[in-house]
């Protein structure tokens, strides 16, 4: 796999705070310094090897490595995790991810809780990370881990449904991206991990996709 | 047999001959002139001279890829083996045997088990499993042509080996209907040393085909859509027989058909029924016994009923559409006039005018015996891992061992060490050889030298997935009120919304809710349903057929007297010889036409679909190379459409380096995506190797944390294991079947010894029309299609 990715963003207005979305599956919010991400699945591919399914481990790996150049490029002193941020139950992935994070002094992680957070809080204590089981508001930007329902005062992100769009190409050519979902109200991150499918039913209504490559970010 | 009056034979007493002196065989015969008691009465009247070479237990295998034909199998062996007075058990297992029955059976094994591949590698998971295969005397294998050409061929080979190790005196029988290459079917089945011979009946089955024509050539809509028109002529042919079985190519089809016949003939509600594979098989159950019975008039089905248990009273076929193959078409004609000196009656309907070409062709086929080749799977990484795994979680086994034993069946006998090594690895370390997973524990290595499984889990997750038969995920589709109607794709679901109508099984119901795999649902009183399209529908010609088709084409202009396709299409025939040409067999026709529509290139290559997608990408390519065109592509059995909006540049001085079979298969590979060809050829095998968990129709508890899709997996270690085998499998999949390599080949070899002749005309010819409807039926609704369909026709006409 390559060694350094290339990153490339696209600033976005909401509720008057700027955004900026990298093809890296992850956003910049220069104002709080910090990042925004989903649907880690940490964990994941070590529970499919305990259950007999061999899946590459450097999976993980490749992930973290992409998340560490993110914080060291933009220089985030925080990540806002909108879910899943661990798979299943406590593996050794978890084990490689506690260590990962010692390579950050002033690294704050807030994590509001997926459907996939099922450790005890004692665990998200361990790695030092503040936990909200509902939501987090900063400003009038509020995160959930799966949007529910529009609310007029917040613009609101969240993750969980790992949204994708289908390309037309020429003939019968259809390629399939992940992309961020974003109306005036909401934004739907797509998942971090490289190791998660692709959902392109369940669009909102009047919603603009940001799809992505490997060297590039654009709108469809 | 003899003192009912029966003579044998002289096919089934050889059998017995031989078998008694120790040979392993095949035996060839008809469906209908008992070619299972050739084998069977072989073993039981060898045990009747040799009662001490026989031990308790399990004597005889009998394996066959049919459940349904089990029971009613065990059931004639029995009375035998009563009527002798022998002290035989013979029983059944499959995945529909009770648990307390099987429980039974592990206890003490019956004398003789009618099985499936299946049944047996579960089997071979239990503990303790090699007792029960010690004395085995006679392995059988029932519809041996059946399994030969899928990977359950594969499991077949396997199981065998591995009894041929437990009881090495055990005799390998094999039972099959005529096809091009027995020879082969045998070594494939028995590749191993000792007496071995093939028994071939001289009885024949006489098979009479009918083709249902129209009053005019012009009635019958070119490219039709359906064939609608011709339901005037069906309803008379099922009243005047007993039971008439009415075979349509798709499920698809089937739906819409049943649909058109009781609209026709209301008075028949009642005594016709619709069967297919998404059916229920209670209600499908149901079915095969009323027709047994002869309670039905009719029944329109699909390949549900190609095999199967004999029907007494139907004395009637009628074949919608191409059956797209000689063995398929006799097969189906074998269903009625079932005893050995009946006539089969097969009534052919054509759906398009082209298809009487084809069945003039499948006649002569017929007639100089030509019948298809089954290849035999090979190299399939997927089913070795899963054998592995399966031994692991029964008895364990050790490596060298199992390397030998596998070594002699057919599909690995080019099997190498490095290979087998990787399959070893992948099971115990996971995936990539250069590293391994530590929290991978599938198979370990005990310090004895045994390969075993020792989780619970994992014993119980691998029995679940034994086997090689992937569906699309399916769903049960029930009654809010109770009562299942069948299995619909979740492919086909997903694209509903709550209230929309659609048929299944002959009836309208509207979707209300989806809940655990189960989709439930209300009778329906709309007008409009959707009929569910079930993915997979569509077989190609096979190349035998299309071999005789050319041969039909070249002299339909003068077909002899007794050719009626022929001569009914004569008006038909003359139009495209006046307009364009009909190709005669060492000529290749292209035709250059010029509509509205933009600039069509239609090529006939008459080489089956698969083959006509990969070539028209590929001329597609190639004549990108000369100038950027985009294209819209199209293709059927005849041939295949290229579109464009700007002139197509293709001359008498160009055409023959872009048809030229030169750097074939480079610029095959150029010009088509393999790898999202390959992604999908791995989604079987992803499932077959263990990679993807099955969830199962109506399964409560789906292993939500190990959801994942095969595509998914596919990308990943694409990504981060390129040299996994059985990625590898997947692309050669790709080439050897999708692609048909050998095919592909022969196609363009035959081209560069034609003449290849280039015409213009000035609108649609009758060859190029059913070309364009297919093209337009993606887009259209039925209605649409059809009144465009008529408007295309008589602009065609006028020119």
């Amino acid at each position: 796999m390559t060694e350094n990715f290339l990153i490339v963003t696209q600033k976005i207005n909401c509720k008057n705070e700027i955004l900026e979305l990298t093809n890296q599956r992850a956003i910049f919010w220069e104002s709080q310094n910090s990042l925004i991400l989903s649907d880690l699945h940490i964990g994941k591919s070590a529970h499919f090897q305990k259950s007999g399914i061999p899946i590459p481990s450097n999976i993980l790996t490749t992930d973290l490595k992409r998340l560490a150049q993110l914080i060291h490029h933009f220089k985030a002193n925080q990540l806002i995790i909108v879910g899943d941020l661990f798979h299943a139950e406590y593996n050794k992935d978890l084990d490689e991810f506690k260590s990962w994070l010692t390579q950050f002094n002033n690294l704050n992680i807030k994590l509001i809780k997926g459907n996939h957070d099922r450790l005890s809080d004692k665990v998200y204590q361990q790695f030092n990370i503040e936990v909200f089981n509902k939501n987090y508001t900063e400003n009038l930007l509020k995160f959930v881990h799966d949007f529910d329902n529009i609310e007029e005062e917040y613009f609101v992100i969240s993750g969980h449904t790992h949204p994708g769009v289908f390309l037309k190409g020429k003939g019968k050519q259809r390629i399939k991206l992940p992309c961020y979902q974003v109306t005036k109200q909401q934004l739907i991150l797509p998942a971090f991990s490289l190791f998660t499918g692709l959902n392109t039913k369940n669009v909102p209504e009047n919603c603009k996709n940001y799809c992505f490559t490997n060297d590039g970010i654009f709108e469809v | 047999m003899k003192e009912k009056g029966h003579e044998p034979f002289s096919f089934q007493s050889q059998t017995w001959e031989r078998y008694h002196n120790n040979f392993s065989g095949m035996v060839v015969a008809p469906t209908g002139f008992g070619k299972t008691f050739s084998v069977f009465l072989a073993v039981v009247i060898d045990y009747l001279n040799h009662p001490n070479n026989y031990k308790k237990g399990l004597k005889l295998i009998w394996i066959s890829p049919l459940r349904s034909l089990a029971k009613d199998l065990a059931k004639a062996m029995n009375a035998v083996v009563e009527e002798i007075g022998l002290d035989w058990e013979v029983a059944v297992r499959n995945g529909d045997t009770p648990t307390n029955v099987r429980r039974k059976q592990e206890r003490l094994m019956p004398d003789v088990l009618l099985t499936t591949p299946e049944t047996l590698h579960l089997l071979f998971s239990q503990k303790k499993n090699s007792r029960w295969f010690k004395n085995v005397a006679c392995i059988a294998v029932d519809e041996w042509h059946e399994l030969l050409g899928s990977k359950r061929g594969v499991l077949t080979e396997l199981a065998i080996a591995r009894i041929k190790k437990l009881s090495a005196k055990t005799r390998i029988w094999g039972i099959s209907a005529t096809i091009g290459n027995l020879e082969e079917a045998k070594n494939v089945l028995i590749p191993y040393a000792g007496k071995t011979t093939m028994i071939r009946a001289k009885e024949k089955k006489k098979i009479e085909i009918v083709s249902v024509l129209p009053d005019e050539v012009e009635e019958l809509s070119w490219a039709g859509h359906l064939g609608k028109k011709m339901s005037s002529k069906i309803i008379p042919i099922i009243y005047e027989n007993n039971t008439t079985l009415i075979f349509t190519n798709t499920r698809n089809q089937s739906e819409l058909w049943y649909q058109i016949i009781i609209e026709e003939a209301p008075d028949l509600i009642g005594q016709i029924a619709i069967h297919h594979g998404s059916i229920d098989k209670v209600q499908r159950n149901w079915i095969e016994g009323a027709i047994s019975e002869g309670l039905l008039k009719a029944v329109v089905c699909t390949s549900s009923l190609d095999l199967g248990v004999d029907f007494k009273p139907v004395d009637c076929v009628i074949q919608i559409g191409s059956a797209k193959g000689i063995a398929r078409f006799m097969q189906r004609a074998g269903r009625s006039g079932h005893s050995p000196f009946e006539v089969s009656k097969m009534y052919a309907v054509p759906t398009h005018s082209l298809q009487l070409i084809e069945v003039a062709a499948v006649k002569e086929a017929i007639k100089q015996n030509e019948i298809e080749a089954r290849h035999p799977y090979v190299l399939t990484y997927d089913i070795l891992v899963q054998f592995l795994v399966t031994l692991a979680v029964g008895e364990g086994f050790k490596a060298f061992d199992t390397f030998e034993l596998v070594k002699e069946v057919h599909a690995f006998q080019y099997l190498t060490k490095e290979e087998f090594d990787w399959c070893i690895h992948f099971i115990t370390n996971g995936g990539n050889t250069l590293n391994s997973y530590e929290e991978f524990h599938k198979v370990v290595l005990d310090d004895d030298g045994v390969y075993r499984v020792r989780s619970r889990r994992i014993t119980m997750m691998h029995r679940m997935n034994i086997g090689v038969i992937v569906g699309e995920v399916m769903m049960y589709v029930k009654f809010f009120s109770g009562g299942y109607i069948g299995m619909i794709e979740e492919f086909f679901i997903s694209k509903l919304k709550k209230g929309d109508a659609f048929v299944l099984g002959g009836k309208v119901v509207e979707m209300q809710q989806i809940k655990d795999m189960t989709v439930l649902v209300k009778r329906s009183k709309k007008k409009k349903a959707i009929t569910p399209s079930w993915l997979g529908g569509r077989l190609p010609l096979t190349s035998y057929l299309t071999h005789f088709l050319r041969l039909k084409l070249n002299d339909a202009l003068t077909p002899n007297n007794r050719e009626k396709e022929l001569k009914f299409l004569h008006p038909l025939l003359k139009r495209q010889e006046n307009n364009s040409h009909i190709p005669k067999s060492d000529e290749f026709l292209v035709e250059k036409i010029e509509t509205k529509e933009g600039h069509h290139l239609f090529v006939y290559p008459f080489e089956g679909r698969l083959v006509h997608e990969i070539m028209a990408s590929l001329i597609a390519y190639r004549i990108s190379q000369i100038k950027k065109l985009t294209f819209t592509i199209a293709q059927n059995d005849y041939g295949f459409e290229l579109l464009s909006d700007q002139e197509i540049p293709l001359h008498e001085d160009n055409i023959n380096s872009i048809f030229s079979k030169e750097n074939l298969i480079q610029d095959v590979t150029a010009s088509i995506n393999a790898s999202e060809m390959a992604s999908r050829k791995f989604r079987d095998i992803a499932v077959v190797a263990g990679l993807v968990v099955q969830s199962q129709p109506g399964n409560k508890k789906s292993n939500k944390s190990l959801q994942s899709s095969s595509g998914l997996i596919f990308r990943v270690l694409n990504d981060y294991e390129p040299n996994n085998l059985l990625l590898k499998q997947a692309y050669n999949e790709v080439f050897d079947y999708e692609l048909e390599k050998v095919r592909l080949q022969g196609a363009f070899q035959r081209i560069s010894e034609s003449k290849i002749i280039l015409k213009k005309a000035n609108n649609f010819t009758p060859l190029s029309f059913p070309l364009k409807v297919d093209s337009l039926r993606g887009t259209m609704s039925n209605e649409e299609l059809s009144k465009r369909i008529e408007r295309i026709q008589k602009q065609a006409l006028k020119s």
